[in-house]
């Protein structure tokens, strides 16, 4: 009998170590090891078996069936290491090859413009108000302290629509229906759309601005420097220093103009700034008392500041674009740089 | 730490109702994290008198009583039999509740009774229950039961900061609350008397760390009678929720909660070699405490020792070995004490955490231990009796130096923007117990009182009168402004971000156009787009209109960048239209436009290149329905004239077109010299905002169960729309039937015309269970059955 154990078990390793799958393996172990294996008919011989002897071979019998399991094991381990090596090397990708991304979209550079100051202003408490794109005389001139034989009507090439109905020239407007509808303490900025009857190299028919109108007891100049100095560095950068000079709009007193070091040279002088190391912004300054008394706000009681700049100048000087009129082109390759 | 109303009104004439004490208290800087009323249960029983008492006809044990409740006599039924005629009673009427039994109107045995006659233990005020509870002769009939027992109180959990130990018992809170509403703190007056025999001769005290114990006084009485405490005592200390062991033990838990200064009592007599002794534990010192656990002691805690062991670990808890016990006789005061850091480490290392040590380790004054040591020698004279003796041993080493503080009234301004008159400065000042001690110009100098260590710089005193004068009391200046339209800006934004999301370039025409252009879209002149506003003074005759779409100057756009080599577009452009109007002014709206040609994705080498078709574009404007909320949107075929006849469909919510949608019609695209397949998309975004909101997202519940799904497959006549398939399917359950999804379409081969093949995946989830495969199947049968009895549907 032991010689017939000893032959189950050399047969037993020479088969599980030839096979290389887990349905195989599993077949000889059930061969082997099964109920209806030799081993175990062998067991099953054991009764047969004289006394003294039944210990000894009870033994090497159970011994046997550890052995066979451990072959199992063995070759069980085996292939699944195998299979494991053999997939690293199937799975081995070209790590250069390009990753597969969503096709993206993107804001017009006027809007993301527009978004970020807005979104500046916000943060300072600024409301955003908006009116009309067509507008009447009297909102766009009249109101702002500009009466009809005034020299100021000539600086602008107007839109006419009718007699007296324009699109506007500037967003300034938007003040006077602001100030018409709510009363003091005010303070917003309007974005929007413009239009002078302008075309060349600097000039586009339709423009963008942001105009920004704070009344309040208490409003004074240098509030109006702080607002502006704040809005500088956060759009162009804390080392981008702002100056503003006097200047002429009838419906502002005192009046600005408002200059930023030029992002080109930072202030030394090149051909962008004209050697001067400036770049004109926009315009500002502090509510005329007229504004105030045509609208019957007690311009004893509260002072206000304004100014408004142009948003196509701000992009183009942000983002270093030559030329203003590539904005309205539309041009794919161009719009996908800002998305 | 929890406070009775009804105790705190010991020390203040409180003129105010409970709800409005919380508030006071909250607005001083005290706040109530909760408040218990108790006695709320017996507030509507009410006194009565048994004014007449006959035998039930029908029943043995039960008496009908007239009862008299002052404005009115009821018949009850009662069946105690201590019951009996001229008794003060504890009554419950029609409508009260003892416990959980509501008082009805009951018959009993054919005699109806109007009430019901309590005994103490229905009251919850004894555990009698043999018989009605008898009230004492002077009871006044008809008042309400809980105010004759006075047990009706408050309880207020309150949350003390850190900075505020002189608010830990009740005489720190009514002295707070006697400077916020001016009225006069009641403090225990104390007189004691004394024998002759002193002290000294019964007691030595050595205080060998007056770092760590900064104060120890020692009192001594001798004979007490060591018993339960006065019912007056018991409640009190029942009513913050501390439990009376016995009157000496409750008289100290009293004072301290008086006056929020720990106090401890020992057993004389177990005190070996008579002396007390304040020192350093030893490493490994045992030390027997009251939990009935020994602590191994380091050298860094404090104890109070005899001359042979340690009797009280300092300021947390006592020892075993020397606490008061019913043959107590002779008793030792110590009030003390302890400096707080130390109190902190031994607490927290030894994870000791009581009353005391709670108090101790906010650093508390070292004043207050002669009051509290002298009000527990009142009190146990009160209820203990014995003999005081003369004299107190008394260890105070460091004098305390008084603590000053200037103020300027400027300063006071300048932080609080109040207007206050250094008067009222004062007054306030001076009401939290502090002396003003010199003046001079803006300089007020106050000295502060031992209690309120936590004062020690101006801006502290700045802090005190703000919260005297009330933080609410201060203006505020911003005024919320109205003028933005937030709704329409942040709406503008989200639908030119949802645009970004699904791919496309933002585009920014002028607002110039060729009226030619509406014709070449084949606008028909009855068209409002053809009601333009035309310019007086135009840069030409292709910028002579304002225009009333936008979709010509996006097809132009497309045109560029087809000739400039991009193939794949997608565009979009959002701004405003004009109308004109018979307004001064003419109509302004935001219309959001696009254009769409070319392949869906950008070319990558794992994808195969496809056509963008109009589901592409369907998806865009079913999120942006999505994201505004529109319920109940409504496709139709398309009315407009340019795009592709059966390609395109107009949508509809609350009966306004609010969107169009197609493929544009290759004749109209020859106009603007176009020759691959263009879709468009136009959103009429004013007509959306006028009536929606953006979202409002609210949490909705989420099944804690796992869903399952089935699938189905069907033929269909395919004139049948999807939508209302879909409709069918979830009417079968709505609770049960999630989401209806579908994943697949087919005609052709195989399948006769007219007929398509479809598939939905069917997602179901129970808010209440798990569901079983058996129920999924009977629901799906369900469906089945449903489908083929509408739809004549034949499954797959």
């Amino acid at each position: 009998m032991k010689n017939e154990i000893k032959k189950v078990i050399e047969s037993a390793e020479q088969t599980i170590k030839s096979v290389d799958s887990i349905h195989a393996l599993m077949q000889l172990k059930s061969k082997f090891i099964g109920k209806k294996s030799e081993l175990t008919s062998l067991m099953k011989q054991l009764g047969s078996v004289s006394k003294e002897e039944r210990p000894e071979i009870g033994k090497i019998l159970n011994s046997a069936k550890q052995k066979i399991q451990q072959f199992l094991q063995t070759q069980e381990q085996n292939i699944k290491n195998a299979a494991y090596n053999h997939s690293l090397q199937k799975d081995m990708i070209d790590i250069t090859m390009p990753g597969r991304k969503l096709t993206k979209g993107g804001l017009h550079p006027i809007t993301k413009i527009f978004r970020e100051i807005e979104d500046n202003f916000i943060s300072m408490g600024f409301d955003i108000a908006e009116a009309f794109d067509v507008e009447d005389e009297y909102h766009n001139f009249d109101a702002l302290n500009t009466p009809a034989d005034h020299p100021a009507r000539d600086l602008s090439d107007t839109f006419y629509v009718k007699d007296d109905i324009l699109l506007r020239t500037h967003t300034s407007p938007v003040q006077i229906r602001v100030m018409e509808k709510y009363k003091p303490p005010i303070k917003i900025i309007a974005p929007g759309r413009c239009y002078r009857n302008d075309n060349d190299a600097s000039h586009s028919p339709a423009f963008h601005q942001v105009e920004a109108l704070v009344v309040g007891e208490g409003i004074n100049f240098a509030d109006l420097r702080d607002v502006l100095n704040i809005f500088v560095k956060k759009m162009f950068g804390d080392d981008i220093s702002s100056r503003i000079r006097p200047h002429f709009f009838p419906f502002t007193e005192p009046s600005a103009e408002i200059d930023i070091a030029c992002v080109n040279c930072g202030g030394k002088g090149c051909n962008i700034c004209k050697n001067s190391g400036w770049l004109e912004l926009g315009g500002a300054g502090m509510v005329d008392p007229n504004v105030f008394d045509a609208l019957g706000i007690d311009s004893e009681k509260y002072t206000g500041y304004a100014f408004g700049m142009g948003i196509d100048r701000v992009a183009v000087l942000k983002y270093n674009i030559p030329d203003m009129r590539m904005l309205f082109e539309n041009d794919i390759r161009f719009l996908k740089q800002f998305s | 730490m929890n406070i009775s109303y009804n105790w705190l009104k010991e020390y203040i004439n409180l003129d105010l109702s409970s709800e409005e004490l919380e508030q006071k208290l909250t607005f001083s800087g005290i706040e109530v994290e909760g408040t218990k009323i108790i006695g709320q249960e017996l507030e509507q029983i009410l006194i009565g008198k048994i004014i007449d008492k006959v035998q039930h006809p029908d029943a043995d044990k039960l008496s009908l009583c007239k009862v008299d409740i002052g404005d009115d006599v009821l018949d009850v039924v009662c069946g105690a039999p201590n019951c009996g005629k001229e008794q003060k009673i504890a009554f419950a009427p029609i409508g009260s509740k003892i416990g959980e039994m509501k008082i009805k109107k009951t018959k009993i045995r054919g005699q109806i009774s109007y009430g019901m006659i309590c005994s103490g233990k229905e009251l919850g005020i004894s555990n009698d229950h043999d018989g009605i509870l008898v009230l004492p002769d002077d009871a006044p009939v008809g008042k309400n039961f809980a105010d004759y027992l006075g047990k009706k109180d408050v309880v207020y959990e309150l949350e003390i900061t850190p900075n505020r130990p002189d608010l830990l018992g009740f005489i720190g809170i009514a002295r707070d609350l006697s400077s916020l509403l001016n009225l006069k703190l009641k403090t225990p007056e104390i007189t004691l008397k004394c024998v002759t025999e002193n002290i000294q001769d019964n007691l030595q005290l050595a205080n060998l760390n007056p770092i760590k114990c900064p104060r120890y006084t020692a009192r001594m009485i001798k004979n007490v009678t060591i018993k339960e405490s006065p019912q007056w005592l018991q409640d009190r200390l029942l009513s913050i929720g501390l439990r009376p062991i016995n009157n000496i033990v409750d008289v100290t838990n009293f004072v301290m909660m008086e006056y929020g200064h720990p106090l401890h009592a020992f057993d004389y007599d177990k005190l070996d070699g008579k002396k007390i002794i304040v020192r350093d534990a030893y490493e490994n010192e045992e030390f027997p405490a009251l939990d009935e656990i020994s602590y191994k002691l380091t050298k860094n805690d404090l104890v109070i020792a005899d001359a042979n062991k340690p009797i009280a670990l300092a300021g947390v808890m006592g020892g075993e070995n020397s606490h008061i016990t019913s043959e107590t006789k002779n008793i030792v005061i110590e009030a003390a004490n302890f400096l707080y850091s130390s109190i902190r480490k031994t607490s927290g290392n030894h994870k000791i955490f009581t009353d005391s040590s709670y108090r101790f380790e906010r650093n508390i004054s070292n004043k207050t231990a002669e009051d509290v040591s002298q009000r527990a020698i009142q009190l146990i004279l009160a209820t203990a009796g014995g003999e005081l003796l003369a004299g107190v041993l008394d260890s105070y080493p460091g004098k305390d130096t008084e603590i000053n503080v200037s103020l300027r009234p400027t300063r006071v301004k300048k932080i609080l923007t109040i207007d206050l008159t250094e008067n009222k400065i004062i007054e306030y000042l001076e009401s939290l117990g502090l002396k003003l001690i010199d003046k001079s110009a803006d300089n007020l100098n106050f000295e502060i009182p031992h209690y309120r260590n936590d004062l020690t710089r101006e801006i502290d005193l700045i802090e005190e009168i703000i919260r005297l004068h009330g933080y609410n009391n201060v203006e505020t200046f911003t005024v919320i402004s109205h003028i933005m339209d937030k709704t329409s800006f942040y709406g503008r934004r989200l639908v030119q971000d949802i645009m970004v999301k699904y791919g496309l370039f933002e585009i920014v025409n002028w607002s110039f156009a060729d009226p030619q252009d509406l014709n070449k879209l084949n606008i028909s002149d009855d068209d409002l787009r053809k009601n333009y506003v035309s310019l007086l003074n135009p840069l030409g005759s292709s910028f002579s209109i304002l225009r009333t779409t936008l979709l010509p100057g996006l097809l132009k756009n497309l045109k560029y960048n087809l000739n400039h080599g991009t193939k794949d577009l997608k565009l979009f452009e959002m701004n405003k239209v004009f109308f004109a109007s018979n307004d001064k002014l003419p109509t302004e709206e935001y219309v959001l436009s696009t254009v769409f040609t070319g392949n869906r994705d950008d070319t990558n080498w794992l994808d195969k290149p496809e056509q963008i078709d109009f589901y592409d574009i369907k998806g865009i404007i079913e999120d942006v329905i999505f994201e505004f909320d529109l319920k109940n949107c409504k496709f139709e075929k398309t009315t407009e004239s340019f795009y592709q006849s059966g390609t395109g469909a107009d949508i509809f919510w609350t009966g306004i077109k609010i969107a169009t949608l197609g493929k544009i019609d290759a004749k109209i695209l020859e106009k603007f010299d176009i020759k691959q397949t263009v879709f468009g998309l136009e959103i009429y975004f004013d007509k959306i905002i006028s009536k929606s909101g953006l979202k409002e997202i609210i949490y909705q519940p989420i099944s804690k169960y796992p869903a399952i799904t089935r699938d189905i497959s069907f033929l269909i006549k395919d004139n049948i729309e999807v939508n209302k398939i879909i409709h069918t399917i979830k009417e079968v359950n709505q609770k049960i039937i999630k989401k209806v999804v579908l994943f697949d379409e087919y005609k052709g081969k195989n399948i006769k015309e007219g007929i398509r093949s479809l598939s939905f995946n069917i997602i179901l989830n129970s808010p209440t269970k798990t569901l079983t495969d058996e129920y999924a199947n009977k629901l799906l049968n369900k469906i089945i059955k449903k489908m083929e009895s509408e739809y004549k549907i034949e499954m797959r």
